[in-house]
């Protein structure tokens, strides 16, 4: 496959070096800063600006298979995706930070077909979305919902003194409707086998439908009083993610929603656009306004300021104050490990989510990539069955290692399936899978197996 | 602030005031009333005349007309039509400070009077005095700058100094069409009441005059008991209804009639206003009691009174000065709130209540969170923080100018009840007070000096009290330009009167 990356920052140059690997990457960019950091990746470098014809040309921009645009500004992404698209160039992917014009004409649909655009990447509102389903569930540090929200995949961090901690997973009485899908333990994930123990500070990743995981909760953390309370949810930080998050908890009614904004016309602005939440003056460091404003008392603790330092310090503080879930926005992915290291439940990683959902698009070819864990360490695809294949048992289906059938779809049936459940034609299968079986996943019901 | 520009474009609105008229000496010449008809037409050429004059004498603005200038414009010219409205008045006998408590009293759309007997007075000038409330309902100045296109940049800052609202709604950009607009909608309310007015059994000269002093949000009455001298159920809901419609934005039904039916749901205004209505009425048809009469009958003559009061209309289909004191309080309360802005109704505005309701109450949240960023919002949009002082302005000068019009009328001789209330009516522009100025009574037995203070205090009501106290300032006036400094601008001949009716 041939991929053009146009834009040498950040972002271009953690996808080229992911897709240097296996695929023939060109990446455009101006500037000599850019040159130089891409002279130890793989690639063919091609200067020059990614909105000129003649330089899309050189870049063989007609062969190519795919186009992502990812300079820092908007104008230029749109610009070159559909300079590339009129070239002759098939799929394009276009990262935004705006949602001006994608929300003009009802969803940004128009926009995006006027630009011949295939997908829109904006991993700021990505990561608002992901922090809004993780306080969404109480308990949970990373949630995501599948088949119109029938199923959900929740992770939770295991407490000292949890049910699940007390034997191997086949004695575990985890309620029916729930699978634990995968365990993390020493920084790499495995699916679990009966055999498997659990321990304090492991996290588990558990898919099931809405009703089996409420009813898991009282299990994963003892202490939570259930999810129908009012959450007090404080934001530090109203940038594009804090405003974002604000916006969509400001509009649900059983969330309390305080945003601490160090410039004042920031704050002015947010104040305008916020329906209920209170905008507060200030910086998210500052102890003594933390302690006037009791900020203690929160449920959860956001903190989505453009620096990992200060997130760090804000999170560490709200830690000491008392609040109960802290998450914070990591913009440089080597922290992650740090961050979780000295106990934020949940460090998010803008661009590195965003990246890793490109790579595995690009990777899942006709597989139906659902969703990207933990910075791309697992995955979960939807498989089809196809019509010529023999209805069997679970057990039977010869499952890569390192992956798990989570659920099955049947028409409009849910089933979260245990071993002697069947498998038949035109089931959709979502499964999880870590990193190192997604690619032999992919392809499992290909023909020629 | 050069005053040959003011003074011109005073001039201006005069002469064109001379106009208006004309229609009440025709119905005087219907009715025949020679000698009534004869006062019109002789106080109209004396308008028109002066107003010629002052044109005459000074010099036409160049492009630009400055925000004081507006001002004073709005404020003289609403003076000088009072005085012309007035002539008539004198005309027929009565003493000249009457008469102009009178003039003005119609033009403000107050709808208070000092008319003891009204037997002495005949239709034409009944109907002048209806007249002058359509008129100075939706604004003198608004309804010129509507057939003047010559007013021209000099309109906007008239209009808005006319009608100075918490918010500058333009329904059109261009503001001549807007002034049109308003009229259009406003000419067409008061035509269907006429003829709804007349369909419930009223005569047709009483249904026209009350159409007229309903949709201005008036009160005047050909009738010396107002809508109670006519026993007539059907009638007071028609006027209820209006009354409800001329005190809501008149910009609302302009752009409902346009197709755009969510403005009333979604106009934070006129929900509250509503509401107001409503609970209003509840209220004083629970404290009126069951020696009212019947349910219908207390919710009828509630909500016709609340009305007449919220919407600073003045009309009575009771003597609610008779009732028992806990409903009269309510009305008294309503008295502080007026209708809505951009309406024909006076007081101070249920969108200014709102918003200095909304600010107290973000000042107490204020002490909770004091780094917290607390805009006022209304419509779910933030108030300007210079929109929000010039509204709490607004209420520190209207209750200064309230306390010093009960005070004086106090002290010249009126009881403390009738001080009170003789204030804010006029200075609400709502007419009937309580005790000698209720609803069956009249300001004829005031003092002098107190109709001439409670005069000025319906023009400054009227104008929504920062548009006349701005001038007070001495600096207003020492920085003057009293003299034609400059070239006088050569410009076509003025159209004469006639061209324009």
């Amino acid at each position: 496959m041939r991929i053009l990356i146009a834009g040498g920052g950040e972002v271009g140059f953690a996808l080229a070096r992911e897709l240097s690997r296996d695929q023939e990457v060109f990446v455009i960019d101006h500037s000599d800063e850019a040159r130089e950091r891409f002279a130890g990746l793989d690639v063919q470098f091609v200067a020059g600006s990614a909105t000129s014809a003649e330089v899309l040309e050189r870049a063989r921009a007609a062969d190519a298979d795919l186009m992502v645009a990812c300079t820092g500004h908007d104008e230029v992404n749109l610009v070159a995706c559909a300079l590339a698209k009129s070239l002759g160039l098939s799929r394009t992917i276009c990262f935004v930070s705006d949602d001006g014009f994608l929300t003009a004409g009802g969803s940004g649909e128009s926009i995006r077909e006027h630009f011949g655009i295939e997908r829109f990447v904006w991993p700021e509102a990505q990561l608002a979305d992901d922090i809004e389903r993780i306080i969404a569930a109480p308990g949970a540090i990373d949630a995501e919902v599948f088949a119109g929200g029938r199923i959900r995949l929740l992770e939770y961090r295991l407490q000292e003194g949890s049910p699940l901690t007390a034997g191997p997973v086949s004695t575990l009485r985890v309620p029916h409707g729930a699978l634990i899908v995968a365990v993390k333990q020493g920084g790499t994930f495995h699916i679990p086998r009966g055999d498997t123990r659990l321990g304090a500070g492991d996290k588990i990743i558990v898919m099931g439908t809405p009703e089996a995981l409420r009813d898991l909760e009282p299990q994963i953390e003892p202490s939570s009083a259930g999810g129908t309370r009012r959450q007090l949810v404080t934001i530090i930080g109203g940038g594009d993610v804090g405003f974002r998050l604000a916006q969509r908890l400001d509009a649900a009614s059983n969330v309390e929603v305080r945003v601490i904004e160090k410039d004042r016309r920031r704050g002015e602005q947010l104040a305008a656009s916020l329906r209920r939440a209170l905008v507060l003056n200030g910086d998210g460091t500052d102890l003594e306004l933390l302690e006037a404003e009791g900020i203690g008392r929160s449920d959860v603790l956001v903190s989505v300021v453009d620096n990992d330092e200060r997130n760090l310090l804000a999170s560490l503080l709200a830690r000491q104050l008392g609040v109960r879930k802290v998450i914070a926005r990591v913009s440089r992915p080597a922290n992650l490990r740090l961050f979780e290291l000295v106990g934020i439940d949940v460090a998010l990683s803008p661009r590195g989510a965003a990246v890793a959902s490109v790579i595995h698009e690009v990777q899942a070819g006709r597989a139906n990539l659902l969703a990207v864990l933990e910075e791309g360490q697992a995955t979960v695809v939807e498989l089809v069955v196809p019509a010529e294949y023999q209805p069997r048992a679970l057990a039977e289906l010869k499952m890569p290692p390192q992956s798990i059938v989570g659920a099955i779809l049947r028409r409009n049936q849910v089933i979260i399936p245990r071993g002697p459940d069947q498998v038949r034609p035109h089931d959709r299968l979502l499964v999880f899978a870590t990193s190192e079986s997604a690619a032999s996943i992919r392809d499992f019901f290909a023909p020629g197996r | 602030m050069r005053v040959p520009v003011v003074i011109h474009l005073i001039g201006t609105i005069l002469r064109l005031f001379g106009l208006t008229l004309l229609p009440p000496a025709a119905v005087a010449l219907l009715y025949a009333e020679r000698s009534d008809a004869a006062a019109f037409l002789v106080s109209g050429v004396a308008a028109a005349a002066a107003g010629q004059l002052m044109v005459r004498a000074s010099r036409a603005p160049g492009e630009d007309l400055r925000r004081v200038e507006g001002l004073a414009v709005v404020a003289g010219a609403w003076v000088l039509a009072a005085h012309a409205g007035a002539l008539p008045y004198v005309w027929a006998g009565m003493p000249p400070v009457d008469a102009l408590f009178e003039s003005m009293s119609g033009l403000t759309t107050t709808g208070a009077t000092v008319i003891r007997d009204f037997g002495e007075f005949g239709r034409g000038m009944f109907f002048w005095r209806s007249l002058t409330q359509w008129l100075g309902g939706m604004g003198v100045i608004a309804l010129f700058i509507a057939v003047l296109p010559r007013l021209g940049i000099a309109g906007r800052q008239l209009f808005f100094a006319e009608a100075p609202g918490p918010t500058d709604e333009k329904l059109t950009p261009r503001i001549r069409k807007t002034a049109a607009a308003l009229w259009t909608v406003y000419a067409g309310l008061t035509a269907l009441e006429a003829i709804a007015l007349v369909a419930a059994g009223l005569p047709l000269y009483d249904s026209v005059c009350h159409a007229l002093t309903t949709l201005g949000a008036g009160g005047f009455s050909p009738h010396p008991q107002s809508l109670m001298g006519y026993r007539n159920p059907a009638a007071e809901w028609i006027v209820t209804g209006f009354m409800f419609l001329a005190g809501a934005n008149f910009a609302l039904h302009y752009r409902m009639l346009r197709g755009e039916t969510h403005v009333f749901r979604r106009d934070e205004e006129f929900r509250v206003y509503l509401v107001l209505t409503v609970a209003a009425t509840v209220l004083v048809a629970i404290l009126l009691g069951p020696a009212a009469g019947t349910i219908v009958d207390r919710v009828r003559v509630a909500s016709f009174q609340v009305l007449s009061i919220l919407t600073t209309t003045g009309y009575a289909s009771a003597d609610f000065n008779l009732w028992n004191d806990q409903s009269r309080a309510v009305l008294v309360a309503l008295m502080f709130v007026g209708g809505c802005a951009g309406s024909a109704a006076g007081g101070p505005k249920v969108v200014r209540q709102i918003l200095v309701a909304r600010y107290s109450l973000l000042e107490l949240r204020r002490t909770l969170h004091p780094r917290g960023v607390l805009p006022v919002k209304l419509g779910g949009r933030v108030v300007p923080e210079d929109v929000m002082r010039e509204v709490l302005v607004f209420f520190l000068l209207y209750l200064a100018v309230f306390a010093v019009c009960t005070v004086v009328v106090v002290a010249l001789g009126a009881d403390l009840v009738t001080g009170f209330t003789a204030a804010i009516a006029t200075l609400g522009n709502i007419g009937p007070g309580l005790n000698v100025v209720g609803p069956m009574g009249h300001y004829g037995d005031f003092h002098p000096v107190s109709k001439v203070v409670l005069t000025a205090a319906m023009w400054v009501g009227r104008l929504e009290v920062l548009t006349v106290l701005a001038l007070l300032p001495p600096e207003v006036w020492r920085s003057a330009q009293w003299a034609g400094a400059g070239a006088h601008v050569p410009r076509a001949p003025a159209p004469a009167g006639g061209r324009l009716s």
